[in-house]
């Protein structure tokens, strides 16, 4: 079955971590060039998590990751560059169109803000296993309530999209447009939603009735089918990135006495 | 006040909120294979919302955005997961109180719903994006109005608006055709003010 997450177990020593290591990496990577606030910060850690994801073997599905958020940096480029409010000073003009130097500045730390939270964020995301995450976390003491809920979206999804296309195959075979002009596209939607929504719901009642007769409600200590201990490269590494923290807060608390 | 937040967390609900997180992640892959220019991912939150109250509303627009940021890599929905959040607790309340019982009622609650999206993600979109919503009419919108030298907060603003409302007309337009179609023995589970009868 087709899975939403984008996690593989391709054995490198990233997946090796324990989840809570890598969210401590997540932690340290955004706040960092934030704390320090400038492009050097940024570039810093951008490099370090390329790294982490060469050392890893995750840099080629990285990669989609990071078109995906192009376009976007590349229109902020494209707005700010050509009509920010501070642009003064013209930088290079391509025809007609001016691009300034400030727009650009301005644009180049948000851009480097969105690719080093993407790349930290692929990191813990290709890396950690959903279900394995949810149940450190319920070994943390997070309720198992919602340990549920996260689990089991990742079952329903693939099982809503095996609906999906079935309702999308019966009600072409009927004629229905799918294509066309916008309003043809949105008079689409209804039919081929409804019946998957509604089938969705209806189906949440017989799933907790099920639910409570395996004692879902039921009160009492549980116990855990894989529990991972935590290795002395985690701990290294989880020290090393509350240094990194701890250092960044420090300089920012200096610079404001200063 | 207190009925309106009354919220059960039996069985029933908590099965609903992983059903509504899928639908909205359907919503989100309907709206991108038709080629919708909006976004149609908030049709479980408001399903949720509508059925399990004002809380439920909330923790399943908020679940929605943290499981697929932390997931599927696209933190940038990450970021919105206080917008969603809001426009579950802000549809959970009108629906409370009277305001998904009939098309026109509906229709005032999408206002609320969209207009709560506006005030939150503006400030966001400032913050991460320098503005831009990343939807193609509310970024040429934004681009004009910085041409025309009006402040980035205004410009913003008029962004979300032109992108948020309609998206969430629609989207509660939808889910009131959907909870108009549900059986009865299934709303029954969620409804807060039936009292049970005994016979003797």
């Amino acid at each position: 079955m087709k899975t939403i997450s984008l996690y593989t177990n391709n054995g490198s020593w990233l997946t090796q971590l324990h989840p809570f290591t890598k969210l401590w990496y997540l932690a340290a990577a955004i706040c960092i060039p934030l704390l320090t606030g400038s492009v050097w910060g940024f570039a810093v850690m951008i490099i370090i998590s390329f790294v982490l994801l060469k050392s890893g073997r995750l840099i080629k599905k990285a990669l989609p990751l990071i078109a995906f958020s192009f376009t976007i940096i590349l229109t902020i480029f494209l707005i700010h560059g050509l009509v920010n409010q501070q642009n003064k000073n013209v930088l290079f003009a391509i025809g007609f169109l001016r691009f300034y130097k400030e727009g650009l500045l301005y644009a180049a730390h948000i851009g480097l803000n969105i690719l080093n939270m993407l790349l930290s964020f692929a990191i813990v995301v290709l890396s950690t296993r959903p279900s394995e995450l949810v149940d450190e976390l319920e070994r943390k003491g997070f309720s198992p309530r919602f340990g549920y809920i996260i689990n089991s979206v990742f079952q329903i999804i693939p099982q809503m999209m095996g609906t999906m296309h079935t309702i999308t195959d019966a009600q072409r075979s009927r004629g229905m447009e799918t294509e066309g002009s916008l309003l043809v596209r949105i008079k689409a939607f209804l039919p081929l939603i409804s019946p998957v929504v509604m089938s969705a719901l209806t189906a949440t009642r017989e799933r907790a009735i099920a639910l409570e007769v395996r004692g879902f409600g039921a009160k009492g200590l549980k116990t855990w089918m894989h529990p991972h201990q935590k290795t002395k490269a985690d701990r290294i590494f989880s020290w090393l990135c509350i240094a990194g923290l701890i250092l960044a807060l420090a300089g920012r608390i200096y610079l404001w006495l200063s | 006040m207190k009925k309106i937040f009354k919220t059960q967390l039996n069985a029933a609900v908590i099965v609903l909120i992983p059903a509504c997180i899928g639908i909205n992640y359907l919503g989100k892959l309907f709206a991108s294979f038709l080629k919708l220019p909006l976004w149609l991912d908030s049709i479980g939150t408001c399903i949720g919302a509508a059925l399990g109250g004002p809380i439920i509303g909330a923790i399943c627009g908020a679940a929605n955005n943290l499981i697929y940021g932390f997931t599927t890599g696209d933190n940038i929905t990450l970021i919105y997961a206080l917008t969603s959040l809001f426009i579950g607790l802000v549809v959970g309340i009108m629906a409370r109180i009277g305001f998904m019982k009939t098309f026109p009622k509906a229709l005032l609650t999408a206002c609320a719903g969209g207009l709560a999206a506006v005030v939150v993600s503006t400030p966001l979109n400032i913050l991460f994006w320098g503005g831009t919503t990343g939807n193609v009419w509310g970024d040429a919108v934004f681009a004009a109005t910085q041409a025309a030298k009006l402040p980035l907060a205004l410009g913003s603003l008029l962004d979300e608006i032109v992108v948020d409302v309609p998206d969430k007309l629609i989207t509660l337009i939808i889910v009131f055709l959907i909870l108009k179609g549900l059986p009865k023995k299934l709303t029954t589970l969620y409804d807060t003010e039936e009292t049970i009868e005994s016979l003797d």
